[in-house]
């Protein structure tokens, strides 16, 4: 008797085991499954494990900059409301607020408007097959070395104010080329090129097309360079925010 | 008999049970996986040679699930697949354990 019921034990024992562990494996199993159809398969490859984090971590600075940029806005748009409460407030600021006028001109914080040039560049259109045989592409282009000699010659010619696609161009600013594009202000743009110029529109425009100038250099490419006189241009303030990290003002010596 | 039963249940709790495992886990539940299926056949193949013992099926399920976890987390950390030693190993044991199988059950015909 006490061996029957030994063995009865012994097969309960069993059994029960068996059963829980293939509940609890038919468990986990149909999760993994249900698991890996969900993310698409691609859960134990730890690499591309890794691009997902890194994705994720880029949408993430991509939100952060434009709450950033939205913040930029706001604190501009406060400050111009200071700006005009305190030129309410009395006389005595209006001096300051002249020299703080005088200042945002000539740095670029503030739209400009006046007579001058807007100057349109594309690449160019000529084939490339002469009689020297087939030449390199990057030669049929513009460059930023083309776009900086156009802002040279007007600056030269007495343009007091200029933008690119616009962009402000201020005394940090930079142009370079960045694969197919151009980068101003830490800004893309690419073809066609609007350059305005606020200035006397007959010297702006005699300094590109002078003889051997920029104009006809370009136009050996067939790079072409079109010039429009205006009576009135507005140029657009700079757009994003200066900073100033090693360079300090000169405190005047009393 | 009582294997397929908790088999067909642990499933139908599993498509039925809210929620998933988390991705960063999924690799180990999958080798944690691969560790059981390796006892459930030995288990099999234990109770047809009529040696089953209740605590080495329940001992070696546990230790197997938790090397292969250890060996695929120390792969993560030193940057080198040591999960596939897991594969490899219980993989094998599968086909061995898969051919005594048969051979039994081919054995059990003939004596009949």
């Amino acid at each position: 008797m006490k061996e029957k019921s030994e063995v009865n034990m012994k097969k309960l024992s069993v059994n029960v085991a068996m059963f829980l562990m293939c509940l609890l494996f038919g468990f986990l199993a149909s999760m993994q499954f249900k698991t890996v159809k969900v993310e698409g398969g691609n859960v134990s490859n730890t690499a591309s494990l890794r691009a997902a984090d890194l994705q994720s971590r880029l949408n993430q600075e991509i939100e952060k900059n434009s709450a950033l940029s939205a913040q930029l806005l706001e604190y501009k748009d406060e400050l111009s409301l200071y700006r005009e409460n305190a030129l309410l407030a009395g006389d005595a600021s209006d001096l300051l607020n002249q020299q703080l006028r005088r200042a945002e001109l000539l740095s670029g914080l503030t739209d400009v408007h006046g007579p001058g040039v807007i100057v349109t560049m594309r690449d160019s259109e000529m084939d490339n097959d002469s009689e020297h045989g087939v030449i390199d592409e990057n030669y049929f282009l513009i460059h930023d070395e083309d776009l900086l000699r156009v802002l040279n010659e007007l600056r030269d010619a007495g343009a007091e104010a200029m933008s690119l696609n616009g962009e402000r161009i201020l005394a940090t600013t930079e142009i370079r080329c960045a694969g197919a594009t151009v980068s101003v202000n830490n800004n893309r743009y690419s073809v066609p090129y609007v350059i305005q110029a606020i200035g006397d529109p007959e010297n702006l425009r005699a300094a590109l097309t002078m003889r051997g100038g920029v104009v006809d250099s370009l136009a050996n490419w067939g790079i072409v360079l079109t010039i429009d006189n205006r009576e009135d241009i507005t140029i657009d303030a700079y757009g994003g925010a200066i900073q100033y990290k090693y360079a300090e003002p000169v405190q005047p010596s009393q | 008999m009582v294997a397929l039963v908790g088999l067909l249940a642990g499933i139908m709790l599993g498509l039925y049970f809210p929620g998933y495992i988390p991705t960063s886990m999924s690799v180990y539940v999958a080798v944690a996986l691969l560790a059981a299926i390796d006892s459930l056949v030995g288990a099999l193949t234990a109770r047809l040679k009529k040696n089953f013992d209740t605590k080495i099926f329940l001992s070696g399920f546990g230790v197997n699930a938790l090397l292969a976890v250890g060996l695929t987390f120390l792969g993560n950390i030193l940057d080198i697949n040591l999960y596939i030693a897991a594969v490899v190993v219980f993989g094998g044991r599968l086909f061995q354990n898969l051919a005594e199988i048969r051979r039994i059950l081919l054995n059990i015909r003939n004596e009949k």
